[in-house]
């Protein structure tokens, strides 16, 4: 039997199984429970910012351009009315023994392309430089 | 006391601290060339040490005097002993070992020397590199830009000298050795920079590090997959095996990041030096998986080199944007000159390590001729006498100038490289040891005597 958990969308947007992490990715209008896992060597996807266009996570780790369509092909299937979301998680390794929470944590995928966050300062200029090294090669 | 005098003071008894230090049991080595699983003991080798004049540092083109090579295997044992070594098969047999090493009477000699040391090894520095006129954030850029586009265009001495060898695996395997030396320690010195509090460059010198340490996956861990190469050519992958193979211009790189992160005044300087580093190594590797592959074909596990190939790319880009650049950018012209010293100093130093294994590396695979340049030179007089049997301890040393080695009774093997055959050496055989180069010998008849000719210079 799949393994179902609902958690409050106005409260929590990260559900830990397991070793996984998933984040509540806003787009398009929807929210979709995303890996939280960039594909070149894992770094943490909700802490990436978007690209100009929107269109792309760019990781904090090594500056990896991940489209949102490849991230939003990760999401687990999930039914939201209101504020209430009903998650089905994917089969565990040992029939649900793995542990699962629901938390709330910072979330900077969500934000526009050009808002500041706290985080934010001087670094960054240096940071759209290394995002656009990566484009080119 | 004036500060001045002070110092002066502790100068005068560097030479006695550290002999006093390099007596220590755990530094007399054994009759093994290599050394066994335990981290802390590795041959000091006390009585070459005590020749050397600590007065006198070597200058800026001394770099391969035998007291270079002592006060770095010194500097060297020094910094480790600030990071946590324990072995892997567990410290129950070694415990005393773990005492003596960490204990307050090593830690003592240790605090009340390495500032003097340090100004010993790294003197030379000092004569060799000057930074003047303007310094802006693009002066910077700009030579930063120049110099590693010349490391990127420039061979490797040192691979080059693998390429051209008669004995290519035993020079590729000399070569890995000099690596080890960081490779089984990686990144200790920079954990060194991450505490504190300076801003966004604080994170993504951290980003660096977390690829350093695999993500918190042993296995991932570049120290790990290191070991997992010396494994391939079937080399012993302990922290320090090869010890008594590592050459000064390897030592004094390796230090050389510790000497930059022990003391955070020299922040800046460490920021430029990382920044280099992290930018010539993806196209060195690439270079290192070439040539290796050409001698080993399939039979040596590259992953190690693959992965520097690929995410010090990113390193590069993150140091020189993110650190080197951004701190330019946020503390303004007064660090940038510390900054290019930096980036100077860690490219003399490179290639004190390059020229250093080349060198070794062209040495111990001409054996054959360096028995007859010895027949050829002019020695001086009074040569010194060296009596060994099958249990002395084994060392290895350089010499300022060079020497001729001549056995006068019984029969030796001169140990040059830590996995070729080592050179078997007959009563009356002779050869030529250049300045600078490193070798030990172990004899192989119950007892051994031998000469060490100095060469007069016209001869
Ligand atoms: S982990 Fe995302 S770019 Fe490397
Ligand atoms: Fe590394
Ligand atoms: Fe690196």
């Amino acid at each position: 039997m799949a393994r179902v958990i609902v958690m409050d969308l106005s409260r929590h947007n990260t559900v830990l199984v397991g070793h996984d992490r998933y984040f509540v990715l806003h787009t398009e209008g929807r929210a979709l429970l995303v890996l939280d896992r960039c594909p070149h060597r894992g770094g943490p996807l909700s802490l990436a910012r978007r690209t100009p266009d929107g269109r792309r996570l760019s990781c904090p780790w090594h500056g990896t351009k991940v489209g949102v369509a490849a991230v939003k092909r990760t999401s687990l299937p999930m039914v939201r009315s209101g504020d209430e979301a009903v998650v089905v998680l994917p089969d565990g390794d040992d029939e649900g023994g793995e542990p699962i929470s629901v938390i709330r944590k910072e979330v900077l995928a969500n934000l526009p392309p050009d808002a500041p966050c706290a985080a934010e300062s001087a670094g960054e200029a240096a940071g759209a430089v290394g995002a656009g090294e990566v484009a080119r090669r | 006391m004036t500060i001045q005098s002070a110092e002066e003071e502790i100068d005068r008894t560097l030479g006695k601290r550290i002999i006093s230090f390099a007596r220590s049991p755990l530094f007399q080595g054994d009759a093994q060339v290599l050394h066994p699983p335990n981290p802390y003991r590795r041959m000091l080798v006390p009585d070459a040490l005590a020749e050397g004049d600590f007065d006198r540092p070597p200058a800026a083109g001394e770099w391969a005097a035998h007291r270079s090579l002592s006060a770095h295997r010194l500097l060297g044992t020094f910094y480790e002993a600030d990071t946590v070594l324990l072995p892997e098969q567990g410290l129950a047999p070694l415990h005393a070992d773990f005492d003596l090493f960490y204990g307050s009477e090593l830690r003592e000699l240790r605090e009340s020397s390495v500032s003097a040391l340090e100004r010993f090894a790294f003197a030379c520095l000092d004569d060799a590199v000057d930074v003047s006129g303007a310094a802006t954030p693009e002066v910077l850029d700009a030579y930063f830009q120049h110099v590693v586009a010349e490391a990127e265009n420039g061979p490797s001495p040192a691979l080059a000298a693998i390429a051209a060898a008669r004995d290519r695996e035993s020079a590729a395997d000399l070569y890995l050795v000099q690596l080890a030396l960081d490779g089984l320690t990686e990144a200790s010195a920079m954990s060194r920079n991450l505490a504190g509090a300076y801003g966004p460059e604080q994170s993504a010198l951290f980003k660096i590090f977390i690829d350093e340490f695999g993500y918190g996956v042993y296995d991932a861990k570049h120290t790990t997959i290191f070991a997992k190469m010396l494994r391939s050519r079937a080399m012993a992958t302990h922290v320090h095996a090869y010890w008594n193979f590592y050459l000064a211009g390897p030592l004094a790189t390796n230090n050389y990041y510790y000497y930059l992160s022990r003391d955070h005044a020299k922040f800046f300087r460490y920021a430029g030096a990382v920044t280099y580093a992290e930018a010539v190594f993806a196209p060195a590797f690439v270079e290192m998986v070439k040539v290796f592959r050409d001698i080993f074909g399939d039979n040596v596990d590259l992953h190690y080199c693959d992965e520097h190939a690929h995410i010090d790319e990113h390193h590069g880009r993150i140091t020189r944007e993110e650190v080197l650049l951004a701190l330019a950018a946020r503390h303004g012209p007064r660090v940038v000159p510390e900054l290019m010293r930096g980036v100077a100093e860690a490219r003399l130093i490179g290639g004190w390590f390059e020229d250093d294994t080349a060198a070794q590396i062209r040495w111990s695979d001409d054996l054959p001729r360096h028995r007859d340049l010895a027949g050829t030179v002019r020695l001086g007089p009074e040569p010194r006498r060296v009596a060994l049997t099958p249990d002395s301890p084994f060392g290895t040393r350089s010499h300022d100038d060079s020497m001729v080695l001549e056995v006068e009774r019984g029969e030796a093997e001169l140990i040059t490289t830590p996995t070729g055959p080592p050179e078997r050496l007959a009563r009356g055989d002779a050869v030529l040891i250049p300045a600078g180069r490193l070798y030990g010998v172990r004899s192989t008849a119950a007892a051994c005597d031998y000469l060490l000719h100095a060469v007069t210079p016209d001869g």
